[in-house]
């Protein structure tokens, strides 16, 4: 219907090739090198979900990371059960003798990737509800979200019989998925996740040229006005929460899967910024730029740090700095201002035998700011 | 009975009553004017009709219902629209997908989740071709004109169909045939929409209003036709400052 869409249509086509097809084909379909490639698919999934809130409804949500942690450690715990005969090592260790109610579903693959989209989306819901019926927003929910996600952090790494602690997860069985047992190392693991995310940007090119994503961005703008319209703002913005959380909780049990344990520094302050970084590289208007920017930057960190072991931090806070101030659209920004331009200026080579511009059928390709 | 009912309604701004004890009906399809000096409380009334302010006390009934501890968007839902005094559009967005934002008569959220594309474009090409700005439908609304922009939210108000429609100064910085138009347009939706408009502009007022309010100091002053509150010597007294 709209050239958005159809242009929105178009990435999704070329990029489901570029993963499906040329990087396997780069990679010679060499499992090891493509389970480098499948961390960074997984990563892009929780990119895109963080664009879903921040980039669509302006909800900038920093505590991102704790949702995705739910979710990883969610995979990891039915794992550590499928390892371990009765009781998990580490809880022996931390003297538990019997095994907590919160494991006990864990047992159940069903439960457990239910439980990996359907807690974290409960736990966005559940900040979304407080924070938006109070009707809070811009910088605020950062602040709130962000602490919540520091004191989530402490609590997990505090209930070290419950965690795993500091060391998280580790020593984690094979998924067995229906009779297949997963080797992450396979050829058949990095097509699971490139799928993942595929479905993943599907919901997301769906979700935001539905009329819900188009409320979602009308109160971005003017939330005061989109009331007045009849609209429950506050329950748009918590199911935005709920959405982006569940999805960051699919690429948190992915990730599990990919590095095989599950830490408590996947719930980090420099994780959730990080995140925040590739959707502003990539662009946060689109959820197929922010997943491109993490594949960038996670693969140029993949490459570069390394080299600069020290140094890459810096490189990435100061990338970070120079996209703020020159392409505030990250990629996707700068993509779209030069189809702006390509197109203005072959319509302006077309009308130079004319003398009059064309003022009515001005492009609508939008510059960058 | 009334469709909408106001009584005793007043509010307070720190010690200053900006609506002190008003009353006032209005009756379903007629175009009711506010009048009345800089502060007399008009806009004040508007908001607390549409729930953007909260009373101190008194009571709004619309058809029937009683409207103060309602939240705006119930509001909205009961059928109250309003155009604000700075036209309030969504800058980044399409002049049609403004008129989509606007298209609320389903407003729930899960039914704008399975909602997919642009809602129903037969009628938002007829309610811009109403306004003068079909060719404009693919345009970001922040590269409209002023005037075009006043016309984009009164396209919007139309679209939003309420029963009783809230304006607040609908022809500031329109052009002298705009404002003609737009008292064309408010001609045609009498009968069929009840209409409350703040406006300054006398030769406004007289082409649409079927009743004036005049108001000062936060209470009514005065109240009848064109002609009645153009002789009325309270009115005269109000504005003049004698």
């Amino acid at each position: 219907m709209t050239r958005k869409l159809s242009y929105d249509l178009l990435a999704y086509a070329a990029f489901a090739a570029v993963i499906f097809w040329l990087v396997p084909t780069l990679y010679a379909y060499d499992g090891f090198e493509l389970n480098t490639f499948a961390r960074y698919l997984s990563l892009a999934i929780v990119a895109m979900a963080l664009a879903l809130s921040w980039g669509t409804a302006g909800l900038l949500n920093l505590g991102q990371a704790a949702t995705f942690g739910i979710g990883s450690y969610a995979m990891a715990m039915h794992l550590k059960l499928r390892a371990s005969d009765g009781l998990p090592d580490f809880m022996g260790w931390n003297n538990v003798d019997t095994l907590p109610w919160l494991w006990v579903p864990f047992e159940s693959l069903t439960f457990t990737l239910l439980a990996g989209l359907l807690l974290p989306a409960a736990v966005g819901g559940i900040i979304a509800i407080f924070m938006f019926r109070a009707r809070i927003a811009g910088v605020f929910v950062a602040v709130i979200t962000l602490a919540f996600l520091v004191a989530f952090q402490l609590l997990v790494i505090e209930q070290q019989g419950l965690t795993g602690g500091q060391n998280g997860l580790t020593g984690l069985a094979p998924l067995n998925l229906f009779g297949w047992s997963v080797d992450t190392y396979s050829v058949g693991f990095y097509y699971l996740v490139a799928a993942c995310l595929m479905a993943a940007l599907t919901i997301g090119i769906y979700v935001s040229h539905s009329k819900f994503g188009l409320i979602l961005r009308a109160i971005r703008e003017d939330a005061e006005r989109t009331r007045f319209f009849g609209y429950n703002v506050s329950s748009f913005e918590t199911m935005v929460f709920c959405i982006s959380a569940a999805l960051a909780g699919w690429a948190g049990m992915l990730y599990t899967l990919v590095l095989e344990f599950a830490s408590p520094t996947y719930m980090s302050v420099s994780f959730s910024l990080a995140i925040v970084i590739w959707v502003a590289v990539g662009g946060r208007e689109s959820v197929i730029a922010a997943a491109i920017g993490a594949i960038i930057v996670n693969a140029l960190e993949g490459r570069l740090s390394d080299v600069f072991v020290e140094g890459w931090n810096l490189m990435l806070g100061v990338t970070f700095v120079l996209v703020v101030i020159f392409m505030p659209r990250g990629l996707f920004g700068l993509v779209t201002y030069l189809a702006g331009a390509g197109s203005r200026l072959r319509q302006s080579r077309q009308d130079s035998p004319k003398t009059s511009a064309p003022i009515g059928s001005a492009p609508h390709a939008q510059g960058g700011r | 009975m009334a469709q909408l009912q106001i009584q005793n309604l007043h509010v307070e701004f720190g010690g200053l009553r900006a609506v002190d004890n008003l009353d006032l009906t209005v009756e379903e399809g007629e175009i009711l004017c506010l009048l009345g000096p800089n502060g007399a409380g008009k806009s004040t009334t508007l908001d607390l009709i549409c729930g953007k302010t909260q009373p101190t006390g008194g009571s709004i009934r619309f058809q029937g219902t009683e409207l103060s501890g309602l939240l705006e968007y119930e509001r909205a839902r009961c059928g109250i629209g309003r155009k604000f005094q700075v036209p309030s559009v969504y800058k980044e967005l399409t002049v049609a997908e403004n008129l989509s934002v606007a298209q609320s008569r389903h407003p729930g959220m899960w039914r704008a989740l399975f909602t997919f594309g642009r809602g129903d474009t037969a009628t938002q090409r007829r309610v811009l071709e109403r306004v003068g700005l079909a060719e404009k439908a693919g345009v970001k609304a922040g590269n409209l004109s002023h005037g075009e922009t006043q016309w984009l939210e009164i396209a919007m108000l139309l679209t939003q169909d309420s029963q009783l429609i809230l304006m607040d100064e609908p022809t500031a910085g329109m052009t002298i045939q705009e404002t003609e138009k737009t008292a064309d347009l408010f001609r045609q939706l009498r009968g069929s929409h009840t209409l409350i408009i703040v406006e300054h502009d006398m030769s406004f007022v007289r082409r649409v209003a079927d009743r004036i309010v005049v108001m000062n100091r936060g209470a009514k002053l005065a109240e009848g036709s064109v002609e009645e509150i153009e002789n009325n010597a309270a009115v005269k007294t109000a504005y003049l400052g004698h």
